[in-house]
C-alpha cells in the first residue's frame, strides 16, 4: 500500500468507510431504538427514546404475564356482573388470555436453538467424515462426486421445495410434527453440507499428511488418527463452520413457513417474527425487542467465531 | 527385533518406476544403511517397510510374515520422518511419549523411557514447548525421541540427523550406536552423510536411481567397491578415475608404465591395450621420501603439485597427471609445496581397474 496518502485522499476514505457501516449497521440501531421506545414515541425519528421502556423485553422473556389491564374496561364491568357464572367469566377471560395474543418466546426461542444446533452439529459430523474422505482418501469416482454435491448446493432453495415438500408428504413425514421436524432438520443439514465440506476439505488439506503418518506408525488407525490429530488442529475452522451451520439454520424462513405451518407451537423464530409483523395489531416495541433478541445468538455466534479464527494450529509439525 | 526382507520390489508412481527389483535381507538387530544421492529412493524404499506406501510388485517380509497388505499401525515399527511430521497441538513430552501411551504402556515405563530419551537428546527443558516454538535441530531431535522410546521391532530413520550442528551430530551418532548395543533392535537409517554410514552401518546399502549398487560391510564397500558409481560415493575426498591403457603386464598412465600387481585383474578381461579407467583413493598416496625401505610400492614420479588443502590431520593435495587431475591425501610430516613436483608412492593391490563401458570393477 501506498504509505504517502494524502490529507484529501484519507479524508474521502474515511468518507467511504463511514458510509459504508452506517447503511450496515443503521438498521441495527434503528431496532434497538424502536424496541426500548413507548407507543407514543414510535413515530419520533429521533432514535434516542424519550423515555426507555424496557417492558417489550420483560414481557418477552417472561417476566411479566399478559396483564388484566388489556381487558377493555366494558368487558371488565360485564365481568363485574353478579348474573355471571364462575364458568361463563372464565370462558370470557380466555377469551383475553389466549395464547394467540399471547407471544411464548421463550418457546420459539428454544424450537429454533434445538433446531439449528442439531442442524449444525449433524452438519458437522458428517461434513468431517466426508471432507476428510475428500482431501484423503483416493476413490473412484471422488470428482463427481464433489461436484454433484456442489452442485446441489448451487440448485438449492426454492427450486425444491414443492419436491421436497411433496416427497415428505408421500413419505408420511409432513403428516406429523416430529416428522415434519425431522424433514426440516434434514434439508437443513443437506443445505448446509456442501459449504461445510468445502470449507473443511480445504482445511483439512492444509495439514501435512506426514503427521497422520507418523500417528498411523505411532499405533493408531485411520479413524482413530482423525480424532486425534485431525480434528484437535482444525478446531477453530470446525467452529466456524458450526456456527456457519448453526446461523443458517437460525435465520432461515422459507422451508420452516412450509413445513411447520400448522404447528403453531414448533414455530422458528423467523416465522414467530413473521407472524408478528402481519398481525393486525403490530405493536411495535414488541416486534422490534423480538428481533434484536434474535439477533443475540448470531451476535454472540459470531464473536465466538472470530475469536477461534486466528488459526496456524497446524504450525511447526513439519520442516518446510 | 525382527528380521526384514525386501524380495523384488518394485514401486511406481504413476507411470514412473523409482524402485527396481529391491532384494534385501535384513538380519535380526542388524543396524542397515541405505546411501545413495539424492531422489534415488531412500526414503521411498523406507516408506514401503514402515506400510506408508503400496508396493507395486514383490513382497516385503517382517519376521518371515509377508505385510504387504498389513496396516502401518499393525507393524510395529517406529519411524524418524525426514520431515519431522511432530504433532504441532502437542509438546515435546506429549510428542514423545505419544507411541508409548497409545500401547498402552505402564506409567512407570513412560516416566523412565521419558526421562532417558530426554536426557539423552538434550530435551530436558523444552519438554513443555509446543514443536513450533523449537529450532530445526531441536524439533528433529524429538522426532528422534518419539521413535527410540518405542518397543518397537523395526527403527527407521530418515536422515534424523541431518539439521544438528557438527558436534551435537558427533554425539548423538554415538548415542545411536549406544541405543542399538543395548536394545538391539533391528534398524534402517538413511543418511547422506559418509561418516554416519560408514561408523553406524553393520551394512550399507549403496542406491542409485531406484537401483541397489552394492551391499556390503562398510569396509567391503571402501576396499572393494563393485562399480565406479559405488568407488567414487564412498569415502571423501572420493576415489581418483584416471583414464589408462591395459596391457597384460602392465598399465599405462599418461604415458608411464606401471607393472600390475599378480592377480589384479581376472584373467578373463582381455588386456591388450584397452582403455579402461584406473582407480585409487588419495588415502592410499604416499610421500615417496617418507616411506621406509622394504615395502613393495608402486612409485608415479613427478606429479605436478597445484594445490594444497591443510585440514589439519592431514594435507589434501590437488595434483595434475598430464591433463588430468588427481588428489592425494598426505600425512603431516610431507613438505610438499605448490608448485613442485612430487614422487608419489601406493600399493597397486590397492588400485582398482574399471571397465571403461559397463563401468564395473575388473579387480573383484
Ligand atoms: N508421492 C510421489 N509421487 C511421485 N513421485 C514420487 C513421490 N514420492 C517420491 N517420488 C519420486 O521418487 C523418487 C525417490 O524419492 P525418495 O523420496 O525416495 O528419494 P530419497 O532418496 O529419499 O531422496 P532425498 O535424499 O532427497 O530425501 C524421486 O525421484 C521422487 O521424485
Ligand atoms: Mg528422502
Amino acid at each position: 500500500m501506498n504509505r504517502k496518502r494524502s490529507l484529501l485522499q484519507n479524508m474521502l476514505l474515511t468518507l467511504a468507510i463511514v458510509a459504508v457501516l452506517f447503511f450496515c449497521l443503521f438498521p441495527f440501531v434503528q431496532i434497538l431504538s424502536t424496541s426500548l421506545k413507548h407507543q407514543f414515541d414510535w413515530g419520533n425519528p429521533s432514535l434516542i427514546p424519550v423515555k426507555i421502556n424496557l417492558n417489550a423485553y420483560k414481557e418477552l422473556l417472561g417476566f411479566v404475564q399478559a396483564t388484566e389491564e388489556q381487558i377493555p374496561a366494558t368487558v371488565k364491568k360485564l365481568l363485574e356482573n353478579p348474573l355471571i357464572t364462575p364458568e361463563q367469566r372464565e370462558k370470557i377471560l380466555a377469551k383475553y388470555r389466549s395464547t394467540s395474543d399471547v407471544f411464548p418466546f421463550p418457546r420459539f426461542f428454544l424450537n429454533t436453538f434445538l433446531l439449528s444446533a442439531s442442524a449444525a452439529s449433524v452438519s458437522l459430523a458428517l461434513a468431517v467424515l466426508g471432507a476428510y474422505a475428500f482431501s484423503r482418501l483416493r476413490f473412484g469416482g471422488r470428482t463427481i462426486i464433489q461436484r454433484s454435491i456442489l452442485f446441489v448446493y448451487m440448485v438449492g432453495g426454492v427450486l425444491l421445495m414443492v419436491p421436497l415438500y411433496q416427497m415428505s408428504v408421500k413419505v408420511g413425514l409432513a403428516r406429523t410434527v416430529w416428522g415434519s421436524l425431522l424433514s426440516l432438520l434434514l434439508i437443513y443439514i443437506i443445505q448446509t453440507l456442501p459449504v461445510s465440506l468445502y470449507m473443511l476439505g480445504n482445511y483439512f488439506r492444509t495439514i501435512p499428511y506426514s503427521i497422520e503418518e507418523a500417528a498411523t506408525t505411532d499405533g493408531c488407525s485411520r479413524l482413530q488418527s482423525i480424532f486425534v490429530i485431525i480434528i484437535p488442529l482444525s478446531v477453530p475452522m470446525l467452529v466456524t463452520v458450526f456456527v456457519y451451520c448453526f446461523i443458517i439454520a437460525w435465520n432461515e424462513f422459507l422451508f420452516a413457513s412450509v413445513f411447520l405451518k400448522q404447528y403453531h407451537m414448533f414455530h422458528t423464530l423467523p416465522l414467530a417474527l413473521q407472524s408478528l409483523f402481519v398481525s393486525k395489531n403490530a405493536i411495535w416495541d414488541r416486534i422490534m425487542a423480538a428481533s434484536m433478541l434474535t439477533l443475540i445468538p448470531v451476535i454472540v455466534c459470531f464473536m465466538f467465531a472470530m475469536r477461534n479464527l486466528s488459526g496456524g494450529l497446524a504450525e511447526g509439525g513439519v520442516k518446510e | 527385533m525382527a528380521s526384514v526382507r525386501f524380495k523384488n520390489v518394485d514401486k511406481w508412481f504413476g507411470k514412473t518406476q523409482v524402485l527396481h527389483d529391491i532384494n534385501l535381507d535384513i538380519k535380526e538387530s542388524e543396524f542397515v544403511v541405505l546411501v545413495g544421492p539424492s531422489g534415488c529412493g531412500k526414503s521411498t524404499t523406507l516408506r514401503l517397510l514402515a506400510g506408508l506406501e503400496d508396493i507395486s510388485a514383490g513382497d516385503i517380509y517382517i519376521n518371515d510374515k509377508i505385510v504387504n497388505l498389513l496396516e502401518p499401525q499393525h507393524r510395529n515399527i517406529a519411524m524418524v520422518f525426514q520431515n519431522y511430521a511432530l504433532y504441532p497441538h502437542k509438546n515435546v513430552q506429549e510428542n514423545i511419549i505419544f507411541g508409548l501411551k497409545r500401547a498402552k504402556a505402564s506409567r512407570d515405563l513412560i516416566e523412565s523411557r521419558l526421562d532417558k530419551a530426554s536426557k539423552m537428546l538434550q530435551l530436558q527443558e523444552f519438554l513443555q514447548r509446543k514443536p513450533a516454538q523449537l529450532s530445526g535441530g531441536q524439533r528433529q531431535r524429538v522426532a528422534m525421541g518419539r521413535a527410540i522410546v518405542r518397543d518397537a521391532d523395526v527403527f527407521l530413520f530418515d536422515e534424523p540427523l541431518s539439521n544438528l550442528d557438527a558436534k551435537l551430530r558427533n554425539q548423538m551418532r554415538y548415542e545411536i550406536r549406544r541405543i542399538h548395543r543395548e536394545y538391539q533392535t533391528t534398524s534402517v537409517y538413511v543418511t547422506h552423510d559418509q561418516v554416519e554410514a560408514m561408523t553406524l552401518g553393520d551394512r550399507v546399502v549403496v542406491m542409485k536411481d531406484g537401483y541397489i549398487e552394492q551391499v556390503g560391510t562398510p569396509m567391503e564397500l571402501y576396499l572393494q567397491p563393485k562399480n565406479i558409481f559405488v568407488a567414487t560415493f564412498i569415502g571423501a575426498p572420493s576415489m581418483n578415475i584416471l583414464d589408462a591403457t591395459l596391457y597384460p603386464e602392465y598399465i599405462e598412465l599418461e604415458g608411464q608404465k606401471l607393472p600390475l600387481a599378480t592377480n589384479l585383474v581376472k584373467t578373463s578381461v582381455p588386456s591388450d591395450g584397452q582403455k579402461v579407467k584406473f582407480g585409487i583413493r588419495p588415502d592410499f598416496f604416499q610421500d615417496e621420501q617418507l616411506i621406509s625401505a622394504g615395502e613393495a610400492l608402486t612409485t608415479l614420479p613427478n606429479v605436478h603439485i597445484d594445490i594444497i588443502e591443510p585440514l589439519g590431520y592431514d594435507r589434501e593435495l590437488n595434483l595434475k597427471l598430464g591433463h588430468q587431475t588427481l588428489k592425494a591425501r598426505l600425512d603431516l610430516r610431507s613438505t610438499a609445496r605448490e608448485g613442485d613436483t612430487i614422487n608419489l608412492c601406493f600399493d597397486m593391490r590397492r588400485a582398482h581397474i574399471f571397465d571403461i563401458e559397463t563401468e564395473k570393477n575388473l579387480t573383484i
